[in-house]
This record gives C-alpha cells, sequence and structure tokens, in this order.
C-alpha cells in the first residue's frame, strides 16, 4: 500500500505550508484597515471554497467517467473527493460566519455565495449517505455516479437563482467586503493559501482513496 | 480618519477553528490508514 | 418515438390508475395543504401582515410539500409487491418508464397545485384570476424541473434503507432555484407587477427544466440496469 503513505507526505508538507500560510496572513500581511483584523479570514475562507468547490466538480467528473468507462476506480475516487470535500465545506460554512458576523453584521445572509456553500455542503452530505445505504457495491457505484453528476450540473443554477434574487433585494452591509484590486502582499499570501489548500486536497484525496470503502 | 474596527477575536476563532478541522482529518485518515493495514 | 410515447402513457395510466384507487396520497396532500393554509391564517395579525406577503411563500410551501409526497410513492407501490422487477422485463425502454413515471407524478402534483391554489383563493380572498395564466406557466415550469429529478432519484432511493429520509435530503438543494424563481414571480405577479420583469426568471426555470430532464432521462437507465 504504498499510496497510503505518499498520500500522508503529500498531506504533511502541505499542512506545514499552511502553518507558514498562517504566519505569513497573520504576521506580514497589511491589516485591512477599513475591515480590521478579521479580513484576514478571507485568506482562508477563500481558498476552502475553492478546495470544495475542485471536491465538487471531481466528484461529478469521476461519476461520468464511471458511468463511461465503466471503471470502479473513478467511483472510488469520487468517494474520496466526496468525504474531503465534507470538509473543505465544513471549514468554508465555519469561517463564513465568522467573517460575517463583524464584515456585515449578521452571522448568515442568504445571498449567493453563503447559499451555494450550504447546498454544497448538503449534497455532500447526501451523496454520503446514500452511499452508506447501498450495500451492493456496483449499485452504489452507479447511484452515487447519478447524484454526483446532478449535483454538479446544479451548482450553476443555484448560483445563477440565488445572485438574481439578492440582487433584486440588496441587503445592507456594515462594511463592504473587500475591494477588487488587492494590493500585492495580500494577493501574494492569497495566492500562497490557494496553492497550499490544492496540494491539501491531493494529499487528503490520495489518503482517503487508499483507504477505500471501509464496508 | 478611519478607526480600524478591534475585531480580532473574529480572526482568532476562525484560524483555530480551521486548523482543528484541517489537522484532525489528517489524523482521522492516518488512523484509518493504520487500522486496515492491521 | 411512438412507440417510446406510448409505452410512456401506459406506464402513466396505470401510476393513476392505481393512485385514484388507493388515493392514500392525493389524500394526504390535501390535508397537508388545508393545514398550512389555517396555520398560516391564524399565525398572523392580520394587521401587521398583509396577506400578500405570505401568499407566495405559503403558496410553494404547499407545492413543495405535495411534490415529495408525489415522489416518495411513485416507486413505493411497485417496491411492495415486487412488482419492479415485472416492469423492468416488460418489453418497453427505459425512457418509457421513466417518462410515464414522470408524467405520473407531474400529473399528480399538477392535480394537488391546482386544488390547493382554489382553496387559497377561497380563504385568502387573493386577487388570482388576473393573472391565472402566468401563474399556472410558473406552477409547471417550477414543478417539471424538480419532479424530474425527484423521480430519477426515488428510483434508486427506494432500494435503499430510511428512503423516506434519504429523498427528502438528497432533493433538497433541487428544490432551491426553481422555489426561488417561483416564490419571486408569484410574489410579483401578485403585486401587479408587469409580465416583463419576470422573464427573466422564467427563461432560467424554463433552462432548469430542459436541463434536468434531459439529464433525468439519460440518467435514468443506470438506476435500473442490473
Amino acid at each position: 500500500m504504498t499510496q497510503a503513505p505518499r498520500g500522508r507526505w503529500t498531506t504533511a508538507v502541505a499542512l506545514l505550508l499552511l502553518a507558514g500560510v498562517y504566519v505569513r496572513a497573520l504576521a506580514f500581511t497589511p491589516t485591512e484597515i477599513a475591515q480590521g483584523p478579521a479580513q484576514k479570514i478571507f485568506y482562508l475562507h477563500v481558498p476552502a471554497a475553492w478546495s470544495a468547490m475542485l471536491s465538487m466538480a471531481l466528484v461529478g467528473l469521476g461519476g461520468i467517467l464511471f458511468l463511461f468507462l465503466k471503471d470502479e476506480r473513478y467511483d472510488r475516487f469520487a468517494a474520496a473527493s466526496a468525504e474531503v470535500g465534507t470538509v473543505f465545506s465544513l471549514v468554508m460554512l465555519t469561517t463564513g460566519p465568522l467573517w460575517a458576523k463583524p464584515i456585515w453584521g449578521t452571522w448568515w445572509t442568504w445571498d449567493a455565495r453563503l447559499t451555494l456553500t450550504l447546498m454544497m455542503f448538503f449534497l455532500f452530505i447526501g451523496y454520503q449517505l446514500l452511499r452508506g445505504a447501498v450495500a451492493d457495491p456496483g449499485l452504489r457505484a452507479r447511484y452515487s455516479a447519478v447524484v454526483g453528476i446532478c449535483g454538479l450540473v446544479l451548482l450553476p443554477f443555484i448560483h445563477l437563482s440565488v445572485y438574481l434574487f439578492r440582487t433584486l433585494h440588496p441587503r445592507p452591509i456594515v462594511l463592504k467586503p473587500s475591494a477588487p484590486s488587492l494590493p500585492p502582499e495580500m494577493l501574494i499570501t492569497l495566492l500562497v493559501s490557494f496553492a497550499v489548500f490544492t496540494l491539501l486536497y491531493i494529499g487528503f484525496v490520495v489518503q482517503r482513496y487508499a483507504i477505500g470503502e471501509s464496508r | 480618519m478611519i478607526e480600524t474596527p478591534h475585531n480580532s477575536a473574529f480572526m482568532v476563532a476562525a484560524y483555530i477553528v480551521t486548523a482543528v478541522i484541517l489537522v484532525g482529518y489528517a489524523f482521522v485518515l492516518a488512523r484509518r490508514a493504520r487500522g486496515r493495514s492491521r | 418515438m411512438s412507440d417510446l410515447l406510448r409505452h410512456a402513457w401506459l406506464v402513466a395510466r396505470k401510476d393513476l390508475q392505481v393512485e385514484v384507487r388507493s388515493r392514500t396520497a392525493f389524500t394526504l396532500a390535501l390535508v397537508f395543504t388545508a393545514l398550512v393554509l389555517v396555520v398560516f391564517e391564524y399565525g398572523r395579525d392580520p394587521t401587521a401582515v398583509p396577506t400578500l406577503d405570505l401568499a407566495p411563500s405559503i403558496l410553494w410551501v404547499t407545492f413543495s410539500f405535495a411534490a415529495v409526497l408525489a415522489l416518495n410513492r411513485a416507486f413505493q407501490a411497485e417496491l411492495e409487491n415486487d412488482a419492479l422487477e415485472g416492469l423492468l422485463l416488460a418489453p418497453i425502454s427505459r425512457h418509457s418508464l421513466f417518462w410515464g413515471k414522470l408524467a405520473a407524478n407531474l400529473a399528480f402534483v399538477a392535480l394537488v397545485q391546482v386544488i390547493g391554489l382554489v382553496l387559497f383563493v377561497l380563504f385568502f380572498n387573493v386577487p388570482v384570476w388576473r393573472v391565472l395564466g402566468p401563474l399556472g406557466a410558473t406552477m409547471a415550469l417550477a414543478s417539471l424541473g424538480f419532479i424530474a429529478v425527484g423521480t430519477l432519484f426515488s428510483a434508486m432511493v427506494v432500494r435503499t434503507r430510511f428512503a423516506e429520509l434519504m429523498l427528502p435530503v438528497l432533493l433538497l438543494p433541487f428544490l432551491l432555484p426553481p422555489l426561488i424563481a417561483a416564490v419571486t414571480i408569484t410574489t410579483q405577479l401578485l403585486g401587479g407587477r408587469p409580465l416583463s420583469e419576470v422573464g427573466g426568471w422564467l427563461r432560467l426555470l424554463a433552462a432548469y427544466d430542459l436541463t434536468f430532464v434531459t439529464l433525468a432521462t439519460l440518467l435514468f437507465p443506470a438506476t435500473v440496469t442490473e
């Protein structure tokens, strides 16, 4: 089982680099004047969102490949990606409100981003509940592929409908969220964080894939 | 002159929670792998 | 093509006949509709909250529940009598089977929605007549895509443990876009807004329906193939 150790090493390196991101974000990146220190949550929240979306996209892709090529390894990969996606969604769902409260004055708002986050989380959970409820591996793989593909296709619709709704009913915000153009130090921190979260995704998925189906 | 808000508590909470989730998951995965190879 | 439609019709007719004879799901849906209407009526302060504000929400809560109920019983009857195997052995294509099921579900949901709307107008005295056309179109469009996904999922879920729990959990994210669109459109329509303003939302609904009816039709065989 040479995959699991490789996955562990990748994850370990990624976590070490994450510590580096923490240091850089907290100590070496300037604080945004209008929003204060809470803005720095941005350096974790946004890359986590990216990793969650990546997870979802690959769950869907794995499902498509499984249905066409009938190779159960694609299903195994999709299952791994779903579990990892749930973890990143959890990070999003916790950092999101912690960022929203000081910046927008409320823990939760049904805007496009947060609603999408929540729906993605439900999709991941539903996907895994379904897997847990089907005993036969072949059936489980086919069912998972169907749900995964539908979930993936759904995401743009959720984003679009919530975005359209919100532009009609704008919410008052206490402080404006990050301006479109970031100063270079902030941009670099963000980009490095993206890279680290991607590496973390890879490490996690490789480990999870190696473990396979526990039932 | 804009007064920078004092909201570092939220930042600290978010950074801690994220670390706990990600490191925690890494440990869970490592333990599950060890459990299978036994 | 004509075989596809003919077989689909046979499947749909069979389902509807079964439902007409047992009438359980239908009765449940109606009871729930009445319950929701009563709760909302007594749960609000009429001087503080005008009916018009609540109307779209009430309407669509009811419709959503009716839809999920219809879906729950979609494959139930087959499963109870092991008739699903027989149905799969029948010389009809998987697509016919799916479209038949879909048609039956849509008919069921449509009936509950129509009756729900009538009750709603009676109890709440909301001016619906002027916008009946667009409202009807909205009801149809909002239900179509969602029921397509629901029919697909209920075929899978019926063979799993905790089937009744699994279906709503899986379907919730899929309910969101049509529900948001439908409630928004209904609000605009009942508020007397011009039709042009809801055009964008109706197009969104149409796109959603087209996408998911196609996707569900394509994926359905994967759920019943051995």
